[in-house]
């Protein structure tokens, strides 16, 4: 494992079966983050994005791979192959924030034991009174009102809920945050509050963010590295930079030129994609994304394409990556 | 009513009567939309925009009580008071599903999990179209394929959960244009979909329009989605229309604090990373009981103390064809409306402190008697 990363996924397979069908929700996927870097996740519905975050936390138990991840104490280790105990003291620095902050609160707990419960399951001879203070302290952090901490949640508008469940990841004082989704359900205004705040926690506690979201604007703000799925796999992962303006596989130029600018003045043409995603039970084969590519050759349908280092940083998986000449977002366009 | 208008909105009220008191979630509406052209209705949840839409249509719930005006023009060039009509009458049934149309948020929930694709395409065909039953299937499978639903045949039999997202968000459009309406009402129809399957709809709708010259209200949040599609561009807030015109006149000039705020907290591609997006603090206030005060005045950050919390502002032009709604603009038009208000205001004030001395000086009196 190399010094500054925090963690690095490798080959992590998560295959679920069900009357005989397996399907491959995420298959081979690797990358590497640096403390204190946002990596957005990017892909359509059903590309296997919130399945990813999920092994990471260790909510899913990934069928094969590898998780590795530096401790705050400087130890590394794979984290899918710790024991209950170890993996219990590592969840501690690894937390998630959910998408849905209407399901993702238990109505009936009032918002104080919400933020608590992380303290009582993880530090059970923690006194009742530091657990009230920690959290409280969590409650003000986030911009919650500590006079409306004995409420239920569902006195709460959306980004106020949000807040809470940011909160409540946040009191464990964890080192990577996984937000799965964690805007996509706001207001506009409201949402650019959320993200505001995210990025000042980030400052202040040092946050690693692994932020899975479909919407490309608020991952292009967000993030410094961008990985997009496709049925499983990562297609391509790099800097923003890199993925929003110099794309190298199709599925990536595609997606960009279907994202709406706010500005009538911007002029984008579409590349269309061919037909819909296929059933991942049942993927094509070669690669997987052949099926809907406008620059599909034979070879496409029958290789494999290999996941590769284009330069520095910059991974694609296609086979055709070096001769084609591909578009994105066009920046002297915007400014 | 002008003649290119399809259809104007005036003054529309939507009142709810609840047991805490009485909610207000449209307070004077207007607009009005010509006739091929593309309006965007823009706000955020709870702005009272569904309700605004589903009032036009006359489908709101018993509990909405909708007043003013909205003066629908036919295909027959009569022009109809659709709010005079009887909700459950034969005049409504007409234009409902026929002239004007509609296509719901979420293509999961607007179709009947009981019934074939088809059947429910075909019940709008069979209700205004003809009752021949051969013939009917045949223009709904036409329809279908306009569409880009591929293999009709077999779909027309399949259940909607046999249906992906973006295909039922298809087959709901077909099911909206089976009758060449005059106006479609689009209400968030592409915020539940992927943004590639966003796109193929959002183009979809570009070609029908031009093909069948229909007019399009389209309600979403995204603004987006309002740069790609719309000509001209309403922002609501609260319960009223905050600014309204050209799409690239409220791109490039937002004039409204709401507006501006609203733009500025979208991160734009291509923006500056480092920056902070701009975030309008607070939340939208639930509209019972309001104050006689400009809706956005909690949260804005140009509001004039003493003035936007006394009086509201109406919609005035500020330039052709952009209207805006807000005493704190150096525009003439905005600083008479706002001269006027201040009058008001301190005549109010002038003719309450003289209530309240005459108050005490016959309170004197009394007490001498």
């Amino acid at each position: 494992m190399e010094k500054d990363n925090i963690l690095e996924v490798k080959n992590v397979h998560k295959r679920f079966t069900s009357k005989g069908i397996t399907v491959r929700a995420v298959s081979d996927v690797s990358f590497t983050v640096k403390k204190g870097e946002t990596i957005g996740i990017v892909g359509e519905s059903g590309c296997g994005k919130t399945t990813l975050g999920r092994c990471i936390v260790r909510a899913y138990d990934a069928s094969e791979g590898e998780v590795f991840y530096r401790t705050e104490a400087g130890e590394e280790l794979d984290f899918l192959k710790a024991d209950r105990k170890k993996m219990k003291e590592i969840r501690k620095e690894i937390q998630m924030i959910f998408q849905d902050p209407y399901s993702s609160l238990d109505p009936r707990m009032t918002v104080l034991d919400i933020i608590k419960e992380p303290l009582k399951a993880n530090y059970p001879k923690m006194s009742k009174a530091e657990m009230d203070n920690k959290a409280k302290e969590m409650a003000a952090r986030v911009g919650l009102n500590p006079s409306y901490l004995m409420r239920y949640p569902h006195a709460f508008s959306g980004g106020q809920r949000q807040r809470i469940g940011i909160a409540r990841a946040l009191v464990l004082n964890p080192s990577i945050i996984v937000c799965d989704e964690a805007v996509s359900a706001l207001d506009v205004s409201i949402q650019a509050q959320v993200i505001n705040l995210l990025k000042d926690l980030q400052k202040e506690f040092k946050l690693t963010y692994l932020f899975i979201s479909h919407d490309l604007s608020v991952v292009e703000h967000i993030s410094d590295k961008v990985g997009v799925m496709y049925l499983g796999k990562m297609v391509e992962y790099g800097s923003t930079e890199q993925i929003f303006a110099h794309p190298r596989h199709p599925y990536t130029e595609a997606l960009m030129s279907a994202v709406p600018v706010a500005d009538p003045k911007y002029r984008q043409e579409r590349i269309p994609l061919k037909g819909e995603i296929p059933n991942p039970a049942n993927p094509p084969s070669g690669c997987y994304f052949h099926t809907r590519c406008q620059y599909c050759t034979e070879k496409c349908s029958e290789n494999t394409p290999e996941y590769i280092e284009v330069e520095p940083g910059h991974f694609v998986a296609c086979s055709r990556c070096d001769e084609l000449n591909l578009r994105g977002f066009d920046y002297s366009q915007l400014q | 009513m002008e003649k290119e208008n399809i259809i104007e909105v005036k003054d529309l009220h939507v009142d709810i009567k609840m047991l805490e008191g009485l909610l207000t979630p449209v307070r004077g509406v207007n607009f009005e939309i010509k006739k091929g052209e593309t309006l965007g209705l823009v706000g955020e949840s709870g702005c009272g925009k569904s309700i605004t839409c589903k009032a036009i249509l006359g489908i709101n719930d018993k509990k909405c009580v909708p007043h003013g005006k909205i003066d629908f023009r036919t295909v027959d060039d009569k022009e109809i008071d659709l709010l005079s009509l009887d909700p459950k009458g034969k005049e409504i049934r007409d234009i409902r599903g026929k002239q004007i149309s509609m296509i719901f948020q979420e293509p999961m929930v607007a179709f009947s999990p009981m019934y074939t694709i088809g059947n429910q395409i075909n019940e709008a065909t069979l209700l205004h179209i003809t009752k021949d039953k051969k013939k009917a299937k045949e223009i709904s499978m036409e329809v279908m394929r306009k569409v880009g639903i591929a293999n009709v045949e077999k779909r027309y039999n399949q259940y909607p959960h046999e249906f992906s997202g973006g295909m039922l968000q298809r087959a709901l459009i077909a099911m909206a244009l089976v009758c060449n309406p005059k106006l479609l009402i689009a209400d968030e129809p592409t915020t539940a979909l992927d943004v590639t399957i966003q796109a193929q709809i959002l183009e979809l709708m570009k070609e029908l329009q031009k093909e069948f010259n229909m007019a399009i209200l389209f309600i979403t949040h995204d603004l987006g989605v309002v740069a790609k599609m719309c000509d001209r561009v309403a922002v609501m807030y609260l319960g009223r229309i905050v600014e309204s015109g050209d799409a690239e006149t409220i791109y490039a000039n937002p004039q409204h604090p709401y507006t501006r705020g609203l733009m500025g907290s979208v991160h734009k591609i291509g923006g500056k990373k480092d920056e902070r997006l701009f975030s309008i603090e607070g939340t939208v206030p639930l509209a019972m009981n309001l104050p006689k005060a400009c809706g956005f005045y909690d949260r804005c950050d140009a509001r004039i103390e003493g003035l936007c919390d006394k009086a509201e502002p109406d919609l005035v032009e500020i330039e052709p064809g952009h209207q805006i709604a807000c005493f704190n603009c150096p525009n003439a038009a905005c600083q008479a409306q706002r001269a006027a208000a201040e009058a008001r205001i301190k005549e109010e004030e002038a003719r309450a402190a003289a209530e309240e001395t005459e108050d005490k000086k016959g309170g004197k009196k009394r007490g001498k008697r």
